[in-house]
């Protein structure tokens, strides 16, 4: 009887056991991991494992079957100019591109945190870009450069610093400062707000006090702003790296790497000897090349990130 | 005509930008509006039907590009999915814009799943390993019709693997577009007929009016074929009839040569960025005298510009000082997955489409051409009358039928199959930047045709040591 007495129901029961579970930090720790190690192995791992294997196979685009060639794929791509042309863009591109968005991102931040009527629709307008598809903006861009009706090209015409069309796309240097500038574009907002959250987290006292004594506005930038948001800085000038080093969609609308090559990109090269020419192998070995530096990147993101931990 | 050249003004410039619009609506080489306005004479021919050689039932899922007609695609999908109806299939079509259309089929084959047929517009030879034999297809098409024009042959078939690895039901003519108007004054009322006069007639009409010409050298498939047909035409090609890289020829220099004086005297930079709609746009803004191209900027101009339509005539093959040849501007290649599920109902809808292709050709407002001219008997009458409005109503009549029209033009590969390698060499581009690294002034045109050969050399061997091509 008294055993009976003592017996916990069993709705209780399972409710216990529920409750020890979301006690358990293990427990819980590995149930939010999963989404993430699931998303990273199949959408990272995998295919990141899948490309060293076709780098050192002959499949083609028509014939998925896997023979090992050896290193003969990457004699094939180091023997093509395209491809040596292709890295030197990939980190000319990458390098102007982050200083421009560094800058750039810098100085619409500090607009972004001043005290102006309608602050919250210029934030939103901003942030455009940013949020707008790539391919579509790319597009967009396409129009916005064309030879026979780009709006700049009439602008340009109309004040008179023009005689003909500038053939954005058509000439080797515009193509290739069109292409930055369409990067630079769409990445300053991302580093804008990124900065601006660094700004804001300054202690009003600190700016008070460098102001108090005698601080005008840049000393105030190089001796209290940047230091005290380097970190910050740092993390926006890699996500623009590392946005700017992968995306081939800006090259691709744009130019297709043209004229001549002259504005291929690793990422863009990769796909056009992978899946134009059929030759998935020596697309892997292409692609390989971005390894390197997104790992110098990530380790480099990763310190900034401690590095604010212990600030 | 009216629409001024120079200078920008503002009515100019909204004009301009009502017809950019027009073409971003329009498409990406060449959209025509969902209902062909039919004026002449010429009707749709019947439909025709063959009982399946076995008993067909489960799924048909079919891949093809979005076409540059859209009435063609509203026809093609009612009837692929009656045929369905009638020999007990469920048919599914999916069109996918022409540019994504090779990252698809490479995508499925890799993967092993995906559609029972595959389209596109140019051959696809480099899927060869990828594909099942379509011999057997090929074969009853030629019981049924008689003998395949040569090129679309070579188009479809390998000779070295005695495999023919798609069917090649149609193709697409490439002629040159010129603005009367702009030809006449300079002397040549009916269009340059060799490449010595566009040279003579786009210079002065450049210098006297500054409209250019528009061959593309860019990194896109028109600038392809405008290469090829230059190269054909002064005697030059990339492989021989067995296979063998022979681009590195006196010939090709020379074609070199013209194409650099014909940038400098008639072309702007603009052909370095040319796309697959650049001839559609600079036609209908009046801003190109001649272009390399299918019907189909004309067909757009027809809805966007009709001055500029009634003042666009054609012109087949220029003649060089070797021959007269255009590349085909689309060869349709049909093709089954090996991974298809239903490959027996695959196969039977191939013929069953090869046998109304006149049907293709009406609905397409005169764009597809048949593979076997015996397809399409009133391609003549049409042509010589079209029933899309053209004015004047013969304007496409130099066409004359699909034998006339297919003796000015070559596949690819010409004068050898368009083999994978033929294929990479066209993916990646290859010619159309060997004449634009001349034309730019960034090598001579004896180092750009060294560097072009190599790069052919090195896809080749590639392919020869696959065993999928002859020569060496």
């Amino acid at each position: 009887m008294a055993e009976t007495l003592t017996e916990t129901p069993p709705r209780q029961k399972l409710d216990g056991a529920r409750q020890r579970l979301s006690d358990r930090d293990g427990f819980l720790a590995w149930i939010f991991l999963v989404p993430t190690v699931v998303y990273i192995v199949v959408l990272v791992a995998i295919p990141f494992f899948l490309a060293i294997a076709f780098a050192f196979s002959d499949v083609t685009s028509g014939n998925p079957s896997y023979d090992w060639v050896g290193l003969e794929n990457f004699y094939r791509v180091f023997d093509d100019a395209v491809f040596w042309q292709a890295l030197r863009n990939t980190f000319v591109f990458t390098v102007i591109s982050m200083l421009l968005i560094v800058v750039l991102g810098k100085v619409l931040a500090m607009v972004l945190v001043a005290d102006f009527k309608g602050k919250w629709i210029v934030r939103f307008l901003v942030l455009l870009p940013w949020t707008t598809p790539v391919a579509l903006s790319s597009v967009t861009w396409l129009w916005l450069l064309h030879s026979i009706y780009s709006p700049i090209d009439w602008v340009l015409r109309n004040v008179g610093l023009i005689e003909e069309n500038s053939y954005f796309l058509g000439r080797p240097a515009l193509a290739m400062g069109s292409i930055i500038a369409v990067h630079v574009w769409r990445l300053v907002p991302l580093a804008a707000v990124i900065m601006m959250v660094g700004i804001l987290s300054i202690p009003d006292d600190i700016t008070e006090a460098s102001r108090i004594d005698g601080a005008g506005f840049w000393r105030r930038m190089f001796e209290v702003t940047i230091p005290l948001t380097f970190p910050l800085i740092a993390v926006a000038a890699l996500f623009g790296a590392i946005f700017t080093f992968t995306d081939m969609a800006v090259v691709y609308v744009l130019t297709g790497g043209g004229p001549t090559n002259s504005t291929h990109v690793l990422a863009s090269w990769s796909f056009v000897r992978g899946i134009g020419g059929g030759d998935i192998g020596q697309g892997a070995v292409i692609a390989l090349f971005l390894f390197p530096l997104l790992l110098a990147a990530a380790i480099l993101i990763l310190r900034a990130v401690r590095k604010m931990e212990t600030i | 005509m009216t629409f001024e050249i120079d200078p920008w003004t503002r009515r100019r410039f909204f004009q301009l930008a009502g017809l950019a619009g027009a073409g971003v609506t329009l498409g990406a080489c060449a959209s025509e509006p969902e209902s062909p306005a039919e004026q002449g004479g010429g009707k749709a021919p019947s439909p025709v039907f063959n009982e399946p050689a076995t008993q067909l039932s489960g799924e048909l899922s079919i891949l093809l590009w979005s076409h540059f007609v859209p009435s063609h695609d509203t026809w093609f999908d009612s009837f692929a999915k009656e045929w369905g109806k009638k020999v007990g299939v469920n048919v599914r079509v999916d069109h996918v814009d022409v540019g994504n259309v090779p990252t698809q089929i490479a995508s499925e084959i890799q993967a092993g799943q995906g559609h029972d047929i595959l389209q596109y517009i140019a051959t696809l030879s480099e899927f060869e390993e990828g594909v099942l034999d379509l011999t057997d297809v090929n074969d009853e098409v030629a019981n049924r019709h008689g003998e395949q024009l040569a090129m679309c042959r070579e188009s479809s078939y390998n000779p070295h693997t005695d495999k023919f690895y798609a069917l090649a039901p149609g193709w697409v003519p490439d002629p040159g577009n010129f603005r009367k108007s702009l030809w006449e004054p300079v002397g040549f009322p009916d269009g340059p007929s060799t490449w010595d006069e566009l040279l003579q007639g786009s210079s002065e009409i450049k210098k006297s009016q500054n409209v250019p010409v528009g061959l593309g050298m860019s990194q896109e498939i028109d600038s392809n074929m405008a290469g090829h047909a230059l190269l054909w035409s002064h005697g030059a090609s990339v492989q021989d009839a067995n296979e063998n890289v022979v681009l590195d020829s006196p010939e090709t220099i020379a074609a070199v040569e013209f194409m650099q004086k014909l940038f400098k005297n008639s072309m702007t930079d603009e052909v370095f960025s040319w796309n697959a709609s650049s001839n559609n746009e600079g036609l209908i803004a009046g801003e190109l005298s001649y272009i390399l191209n299918s019907i189909s900027a004309w067909r757009s101009s027809q809805e966007a510009n009709p001055e500029v339509a009634n003042d666009t005539f054609f012109v087949p093959a220029l003649e060089g000082p070797e021959t007269a040849l255009a590349a085909q501007h689309v060869m349709y290649n049909y093709v089954v997955p090996k991974h298809a599920k239903n490959p027996d109902a695959a196969k039977e809808f191939l013929l069953h489409f090869t046998d109304n292709f006149g049907l293709a050709t009406y609905h397409s407002r005169l764009y597809d051409f048949p593979s076997w001219s015996s397809l399409s008997p009133q391609l003549g009458d049409w042509l010589s009358s079209d029933p899309f409005g053209a004015k004047p109503a013969d304007k496409l009549s130099f066409l004359g039928d699909v034998d006339t029209a297919a003796e000015w033009s070559a596949s690819i590969g010409h004068p050898g199959p368009s083999s994978p390698a033929i294929g990479e060499v066209i993916g990646t581009f290859v010619i159309p930047n060997m004449f634009a690294r001349a034309a730019r002034g960034g090598m001579s045109p004896e180092q750009t045709v060294k560097r072009a050969h190599e790069e052919c050399q090195r896809i080749f061997s590639r392919w020869r040591k696959r065993d999928l091509i002859g020569g060496g």
